[in-house]
């Protein structure tokens, strides 16, 4: 009898094993709509891909940790939103609804996190935000949405005017593109430069189709500041570096805006990009993160080479370092995730991250430099990979 | 107003307005031969600058090499869209009266075809590489070298295309079909051939335009639709059709942006630009150039 019982035991805990480990091979699907074609399309590979590289190092460690309670990798279901935020929307309520997702991840920029942030919120599925940045963000209710930016308008035009301060600039030139970020830059930077004694002589806004800018330029060299502040976007950014060089600005301090921390753009001006100092917070080297080196070397190994974009990429891996902590203490159950994403202190490639509200309440914004073909982190002084030094001559 | 009298202004107004002429000439070439509404046109400058990045980065060979061979491709895809598709439906009397209109459908769905298959083989991912970056200094004029080859270049390639239109026999089979399709055919002209060479060279011309381009921007697969809207923007001004019309049309409307962005500032670009091309059409709706009306 003892025997037969034993046996019979054996049998049932042996279903149990071969049951165990395949319910926790299922994997955790998680949805996600992406700007692969359209407007969009052209920043969308910086959050693909950085989500693939999480993915990757995830599944390469035997999957996330659920609680505590074994490992399950991580299954990516993704759609194309065509860069329509009312597209995302419909994805976000079929990735829920239809699709069964476990959980969801952010789709790209700030007008889709708005479009989505009612859909997240009716169905309670925790969303940890990357690339957007506005300061109309602090305006969503709390709930199930969370914004990892450090870029702030007002933020940066605070740190952006001490680090003028610093430098001894008392005179800039503004110029700016008409989309909402940079606008909105603006709107926070003008006070905060005034505030400081820090003069503007001279100050233009253009279209985002502006084809040329040696007239504004010109204008810029006649009133010769100490430094120079160009609030644009890739194309825009290319226009600046090839047309200052022609009119020859020779500020000691040139910021531009977004660009000198994507791969491609750094190809493109090598040594003519030394000294730039660009919106970045964010350097394999920088001290005091987590899985900084790690993500850097794998997103290298995975994309042939290239580098990640030092600002959307990095944003969106903390997003997903943050999802990540908080199933590794909360399981599945999204509710529980909402509360650990409220209450816990995660550790990131941007160091550490605690929400207050919506917003991360720790990291700075910040400034980068290209010194030496490197992007170093130059600015808030406590998170400084280096110091910010004087823009010498254009290289030729 | 000192801004005004500087050659580094008028240099830039000039590559402007030489890009402008270089774009539109293929669209204001096969408009003018077929009456079609080619609304692909700025994704075969997309095309022409991917084929320089990928001979670049692949070879080495930088775009004042590669951009015969993006001439020579997209010269080809326009054989093949012609044999492909348009033969027929320019051979056929019932839908050649409705082309115009179906042709901007057509195009719309070539290019939405088109984009997302250089998506699916390149990534979305910008591009981008350094060629010619050093300065050349002219007088008082400062240029990248990249931006001067795309002034060369660009005047030499537009002014040569305009004239050997205007004075070669081929060049005036064109013209004939431009002027008038039906009495082309009764003189003699094989319209077959002369659309199809209009088409080869009209995509030619602009996937060359785009090998230049791929040194002043990133090159993206959605890069092309400021074009296609610049490309129109200045054949219309021009006069459709008409091939002097449009390259003086692309200088007038470089000019006018980079002097106009000068004296009023950048955020009225747009306002300057389309005010006065709606102004314009206003007092002459057929365009600077244009006859009063476009014989079919």
């Amino acid at each position: 009898m003892l025997r037969r019982l034993l046996t019979a035991s054996l049998v049932i805990v042996g279903m149990l094993g071969l049951l165990g480990p395949s319910q926790a091979a299922d994997p955790v699907k998680i949805g996600f709509s992406i700007s692969k074609t359209g407007l969009f399309a052209p920043a969308g590979p910086s959050q693909l891909n950085a989500y693939l590289v999480w993915q990757k190092m995830v599944n390469d460690k035997g999957g996330l940790d659920i609680g505590g309670k074994g490992r399950r990798k991580v299954e990516f279901v993704q759609y194309d939103d065509k860069s329509d935020p009312a597209q995302a929307v419909k994805i976000y309520e079929k990735l829920i609804t239809s699709d069964k997702v476990d959980l969801v991840m952010a789709p790209w920029g700030t007008q889709h996190h708005f479009a989505i942030a009612p859909v997240v919120e009716r169905h309670k599925f925790p969303l940890i935000g990357n690339t957007a940045a506005s300061v109309a963000l602090r305006k969503v209710k709390p709930g199930y949405l969370w914004f990892t930016t450090p870029m702030m308008p007002d933020n940066l035009a605070k740190e952006m005017t001490a680090m003028l301060k610093s430098r001894g600039v008392k005179s800039v030139a503004i110029m700016y593109n008409l989309l909402q970020f940079a606008s909105e830059n603006i709107q926070f930077l003008k006070p905060a430069l005034a505030k400081a004694g820090i003069k503007v002589v001279f100050e233009a806004k253009y279209p985002p189709d502006i084809k040329d800018m040696t007239g504004m330029l010109t204008k810029v060299k006649g009133k010769n500041p100490d430094a120079v502040l160009v609030h644009s976007y890739p194309g825009d950014s290319i226009l600046y570096m090839n047309q200052a060089r022609e009119v020859g600005i020779n500020a000691k301090t040139q910021y531009v805006m977004v660009g000198p921390a994507i791969g491609f753009f750094r190809g493109m001006f090598k040594s003519n990009l030394d000294g730039i100092v660009t919106m970045a917070a964010w350097t394999p080297g920088l001290k005091n993160t987590t899985g900084s080196k790690e993500f850097y070397n794998a997103y290298k190994k995975m994309f042939k080479g290239h580098e990640p974009d030092y600002l959307d990429s990095v944003e969106v891996f903390v997003s997903a370092q943050i999802l990540e902590q908080a199933i590794a203490k909360a399981g599945l159950d999204r509710e529980k995730i909402r509360q650990a994403v409220n209450s816990m202190t995660f550790d990131t490639i941007y160091g550490k991250i605690k929400f207050n509200g919506v917003q991360n309440s720790i990291t700075p914004a910040g400034f980068a430099q290209i010194q030496k073909g490197k992007i170093e982190v130059v600015w808030p002084k406590q998170r400084a990979t280096s110091s910010v030094v004087d823009k010498g001559a254009w290289a030729k | 107003m000192d801004i005004l009298f500087s050659p580094q202004l008028l240099a830039a107004a000039l590559i402007t307005g030489v890009l402008y002429a270089l774009i539109s000439l293929g669209l204001n070439l096969i408009y003018g031969t077929m009456r079609l509404l080619n609304v692909a046109h700025g994704d075969l400058v997309m095309i022409g600058s991917y084929i320089a990045f990928m001979a670049f980065s692949l070879f080495n060979v930088g775009p004042l090499i590669s951009m015969f061979g993006a001439a020579i491709i997209c010269g080809g895809l326009g054989w093949l869209a012609y044999r492909s598709v348009f033969q027929n439906l320019l051979s056929n009397s019932e839908i050649l009266a409705r082309l115009e209109e179906n042709s901007l459908l057509l195009f719309f769905g070539i290019s939405v075809v088109v984009q997302n298959l250089v998506i699916l083989f390149f990534t979305a991912d910008r591009q981008g590489y350094e060629y010619l970056s050093a300065i050349v200094e002219i007088g008082d004029v400062r240029l990248t070298g990249a931006r001067l080859a795309v002034l060369i270049v660009g005047s030499v390639v537009s002014i040569a295309a305009v004239l050997y239109l205007r004075f070669s026999l081929f060049g005036l089979a064109i013209n004939a079909l431009i002027q008038n399709r039906d009495a082309s055919a009764i003189v003699g002209i094989n319209v077959d051939r002369v659309q199809m060479f209009s088409l080869v060279i009209g995509f030619g011309i602009t996937g060359l335009a785009g090998a230049l381009i791929s040194v002043l921007e990133p090159i993206t697969p959605v890069m092309g639709f400021p074009y296609t809207m610049s490309a129109f923007v200045v054949i219309i001004l021009g006069g459709l059709g008409n091939l002097w019309g449009g390259f003086l049309a692309g200088l007038l409307l470089g000019f006018l942006e980079i002097y106009g962005v000068a004296v009023t500032g950048p955020e009225w670009r747009s306002v300057l630009v389309y005010g006065i091309f709606i102004g314009i059409l206003i007092f002459r709706p057929q365009g600077l150039l244009g006859r009063g009306r476009v014989a079919r």
